[in-house]
């Protein structure tokens, strides 16, 4: 065994024994289920169920957090994420230290609308160190994504920069992909012409989610929209279920909240092709659930 | 030095009419100041040719014909102490070296002109907004010198991200405060932007033939003031140049080209007043009389020509019938072309205030007379389903104030769907996104669902949208929203409009 060998070899050991550690260390992905009426207490909870926001959130770190914004519709219509899970949120960042909390979505309806009218800025007005900007065209920037349908596209660079990117959408019923949950949300921080993302919308979705990793997922299910979606419009096709659902594992957490529609996770393709390329577990069997 | 009071209001009423014209914005309220409109509601000029063109009143206009109230009492004081074009035009005069006034200026040209607008008007073409002295200036900022303020302050800000990035965020409070209460929200350019900006270009340079040139020969708000002040109370006495000293005939920027004051000229300025070194100048209230100093318009040749031309204007402006552009998508509540064309100012207002900018100034789409008129088009912006701006802000109630829920039932036209483009359809690939932006609470673009076998042979779920024709309202973010590069696969025709006529 000549020196070069000899440094393969030991190359080769401490690669299977990281590799072992690794796999002995994966668990079960958890999702936290909290139900209630108080939305800022069961949002609290459902972070606590995951090991609390100070696993995630450190002292000086910029947060963002996505909510779905995209509509001009009140938040009873379940079209937009609700504002005291957003606030709630935003509130449980600052105390773990985070310097700055940064809230925006590219909306769908004209941008001041669905701010307001959302309810989320005037949930957020005057809060310290959170801020929630309209977003800005220059700072969408062309990134290589090298995906199966998406090689680059426009990403908004303070997602990109962020120290936590916190996904919190809402449960909702979209016609395209039956649900739009935590995979679809991202959409919320892609520029361009998003319309031609529906072309191979399953691939895209793990595509922008392969790169732009969610590294916590709130799902709102504190009501959700049945029908019509994703803009809704009236409350015959909202349904209130005072539920939050928390997870690092976006698909664990997208499958998980299929079940509050009757609906099963593989019925849902993007969340398949999500499971398949290997973005989360999609196996609520292998799933563990805490409720708390 | 003494401040001459008329400045002092000039000013007050330019900075009001600042504030009201950026105010013209959705700034997170559904309901916009009431007020924003005043100048245009408060304007004799459109409250007249309302009234003769639509044969009627309505509550709106009633502060114009307050003002006409005191156009009898004080002549044309409107222009000396509030209109903000006067204002800006004496902002430049100075600085714009004299020539002789030619001779076609001090003919009775304005007169004809005002004539021949008010005739027109009676006999069913009001195009006096195109001359009106406040839309004018209203055009000429909604469609080039404010979208141009907001570009260029907005590049100055993007290029200051790509030098620094993040770091141009330290100066974030004071852009933020520009960018929220002064700047447009985002950058429209429209057509027409350039004859907006000459109409005004022109005004200042006439000045180079005499202050307020405008003002004096051609504008006919205040040709209008000056003929419902020619009873006024207040006069200016001595009424003449003073032998010894006629220095007021310089001074005074409209009313003293001949020798005795032009009182349907004077505009109250009481620049005289200030500058008499004799102290000879006083602007008493005195009882009207009724001695026949100046020219008189309804001198009956002034007169038959003036309806005479109007009613030439009437013929050649409708040439073709308004209700041959009927298949123009006009804003929601509008109904019948005609009546439009006659009640609407042309001030912008509508497309300055319109949320997602769906609004532009017709070019010639709409002929001659609908020129500067409000037009949809959805492929640039759509009518969004929660904003009743644009009837708002109307002065006139061209486009009628409808209750929000009335105003997203209104039928503004109908969504047809493009098979030959539409991606599920041509290209056996699924899209939808129409459906996905149909803001209709029970959608009113619907698809089917069919198993095919797409182009690279595998089988797929097709989504194929169409359209419930009787819930489609026209809003146009459909076509808005097609992800088709160039036309759109889907696009709204007026045809709802006119068949349907469901509110």
């Amino acid at each position: 065994m000549d020196r070069r060998d000899f440094i393969k070899f030991i190359g080769l050991n401490l690669m299977l024994i990281t590799q072992g550690k690794r796999a002995s260390a994966k668990e079960m992905p958890v999702v936290a289920i909290s139900e209630g009426k108080d939305y800022a207490a069961i949002t609290k909870n459902a972070i606590s169920g995951i090991g609390g926001i100070g696993a995630y959130v450190k002292k000086g770190d910029v947060v963002v957090i996505k909510p779905n914004i995209g509509w001009d519709r009140k938040p009873e219509y379940a079209a937009n994420t609700h504002p005291l899970v957003v606030k709630s949120i935003a509130e449980e960042c600052l105390k773990a230290g985070a310097k700055r909390v940064k809230v925006f979505d590219n909306t769908c309806n004209d941008p001041r609308r669905c701010y307001e009218n959302s309810g989320i800025q005037p949930a957020l007005k005057g809060m310290k160190d959170v801020e929630m900007k309209h977003v800005e065209d220059e700072r969408f920037v062309k990134t290589r994504l090298n995906g199966r349908f998406l090689k680059e596209w426009e990403i908004y660079d303070e997602a990109l920069k962020a120290d936590v990117f916190i996904n919190v959408p809402i449960a909702k019923h979209h016609s395209l992909t039956r649900l739009t949950l935590a995979l679809k949300n991202m959409l919320g921080i892609m520029g361009g012409n998003r319309g031609y993302l529906h072309r191979g919308m399953e691939d895209a979705l793990s595509d922008i989610n392969s790169v732009v990793k969610s590294h916590l997922v709130v799902i709102d299910a504190t009501r959700i929209l049945l029908d019509h979606g994703p803009q809704g419009g009236s409350l015959g096709d909202v349904k209130v279920l005072n539920r939050v659902i928390a997870s690092t594992d976006i698909v664990a957490a997208d499958a998980y909240a299929t079940t509050l529609f009757n609906l099963k996770p593989q019925d849902i393709s993007t969340t398949v092709v999500a499971y398949k390329r290997g973005l989360g577990e999609m196996d609520l069997g292998k799933i563990k659930l805490i409720k708390t | 030095m003494k401040v001459n009071t008329s400045k002092v209001s000039q000013f007050f009423f330019l900075v009001v009419f600042f504030i009201l014209f950026i105010m013209t914005e959705y700034r997170g309220k559904d309901d916009i100041f009431f007020a924003i409109n005043g100048f245009f509601r408060a304007n004799p000029l459109v409250a007249t040719t309302y009234i003769l063109s639509m044969k009627s009143i309505t509550p709106l206009i009633l502060p114009g014909l307050l003002l006409i109230v005191f156009a009898f009492l004080l002549g044309r004081f409107f222009c000396g102490w509030i209109c903000p074009l006067g204002t800006i035009i004496d902002l430049f005069t100075d600085r714009i070296k004299k020539k002789d006034t030619p001779p076609f200026f001090k003919t009775r040209f304005k007169y004809y002109l005002l004539l021949t607008l008010l005739s027109a008007s009676f006999f069913g073409v009001n195009i006096s907004g195109l001359l009106d002295p406040i839309g004018i200036l209203v055009r000429a900022m909604t469609f080039f010198i404010y979208p141009l303020f907001g570009f260029t302050i907005r590049s100055g800000w993007t290029g200051l991200y790509s030098l620094f990035g993040d770091s141009r965020d330290y100066i974030e409070p004071l852009y933020g405060f520009i960018r929220d209460h002064i700047m447009p929200f985002r950058e429209t350019f429209y057509p027409l932007a350039f004859l907006s900006t000459l109409m005004i270009f022109t005004i200042i340079l006439l000045e180079r033939y005499g202050r307020r040139n405008w003002c004096r020969n051609i504008c006919p708000l205040g040709t209008l003031l000056g003929l419902f002040g020619r009873l006024s109370i207040v006069k200016r006495i001595p009424v003449k140049l003073c032998g010894d000293c006629r220095q007021c005939k310089d001074t005074c920027p409209t009313g003293f080209d001949q020798d005795i004051l032009q009182r349907q000229d004077c505009i109250l300025c009481m620049e005289c007043k200030i500058k008499c070194s004799l102290k000879r100048v006083h602007f008493p209230i005195r009882l009207p009389s009724f001695k026949k100093d100046t020219v008189n318009p309804s001198e009956r040749r002034i007169f038959l020509t003036g309806i005479v031309s109007g009613f030439a204007l009437s013929k050649i402006f409708t040439f073709r019938e308004p209700s041959s552009f009927e298949h123009l998508l006009r804003p929601p509540g509008v109904r019948k072309e005609d009546e439009f064309l006659r009640a609407c100012v042309r001030c912008g207002e509508c497309i300055k205030v319109c949320l997602k900018n769906a609004l532009y100034p017709s070019s010639l789409q709409a002929g001659l007379y609908g020129l500067y008129t409000p037009i949809l088009i959805p492929r640039l912006g759509y009518c969004e389903y929660n904003c009743n701006l644009c009837g708002q802000v109307c002065p006139t109630g061209a486009i009628p104030h409808l209750p929000i829920e009335e105003k997203r039932k209104f039928v503004i036209g109908t969504a047809v769907i493009d098979r030959n483009r539409c991606l599920p359809y041509e290209k056996r690939i699924n899209c939808i996104v129409c459906e996905e932006h149909c803001p209709i609470p029970d959608k009113a673009i619907r698809f089917e669902v069919s198993e095919e076998i797409d182009y690279s042979g595998r089988k797929v779920l097709l989504k194929k949208p169409y359209v419930k024709e009787e819930l489609c309202n026209g809003c146009g973010i459909c076509e808005n929203k097609c992800p088709l590069e160039g036309k759109s696969a889907i696009v709204v025709f007026s045809t709802g409009k006119v068949l349907k006529k469901r509110v």
